[in-house]
């Protein structure tokens, strides 16, 4: 896993996401999560709910990706049944140079995603 | 309140082809569309219900539901709803797209189980063009 160093330099990446227990209101750690494009695969999983830059800088282009987040797994390693087996969020890059946040805000039996900067 | 219109106050029952739609509305599963940046329905936007079928893990379409008053009648009648996993399909970017919206994602998808096939369940989806928000009612 990246060092600190790393975090506070890679965070400045075009792609970023994060994932909250709305339960506990803390971050969802050790979530596991997977990037894809309409094309080809980028695999990240992370300790503290936060997630480096799925994609770095100048690797983002425009077009359609996916977020998938392994919620049922999280939440059965908390001892949790839950509603949905898995998370996948779609979405549409435009602007390849823009930044791009996007949170997942999780429940066992809701979530919420949304776009950010 | 009386003055509202129809649609809005008084969501139409949309015949899915029973005789009144009365006895369907009923049903285990429904869902229904919010438009969040404006507090109504969404009307007109496309929603398709599979299931996943378990030899080779394939997706079978059950049902396919465009309605005018944001809300959807069951998309499982009573007893056609069994156990197992399921994905909803919001067409959510032509339905912004029809009201002169960018939006965010292509389409919504909520992949969901039902365990115990005889609860009622309700799936609504609260939707901006930049956000949404599922989760799972009664």
């Amino acid at each position: 896993m990246s060092t600190h160093t790393d975090r506070d330099r890679m965070a400045n990446g075009p792609l970023t996401t994060h994932v909250l227990n709305t339960a506990t209101g803390l971050p969802a750690a050790g979530l596991a999560i997977r990037l894809s494009q309409l094309q080809e695969p980028g695999c990240q999983g992370h300790a503290d709910g936060r997630c480096l830059p799925l994609l770095a800088v100048g690797q983002a282009k425009a077009g359609t990706y996916k977020l998938r987040f392994e919620t049922a797994a999280y939440w059965q390693g908390l001892g949790h049944a839950s509603f949905y087996p898995f998370v996948e969020v779609v979405f549409t890059i435009t602007d390849a140079s823009q930044k791009l946040h996007i949170p997942l805000l999780i429940s066992p039996y809701s979530y919420t995603t949304y776009r950010g900067s």
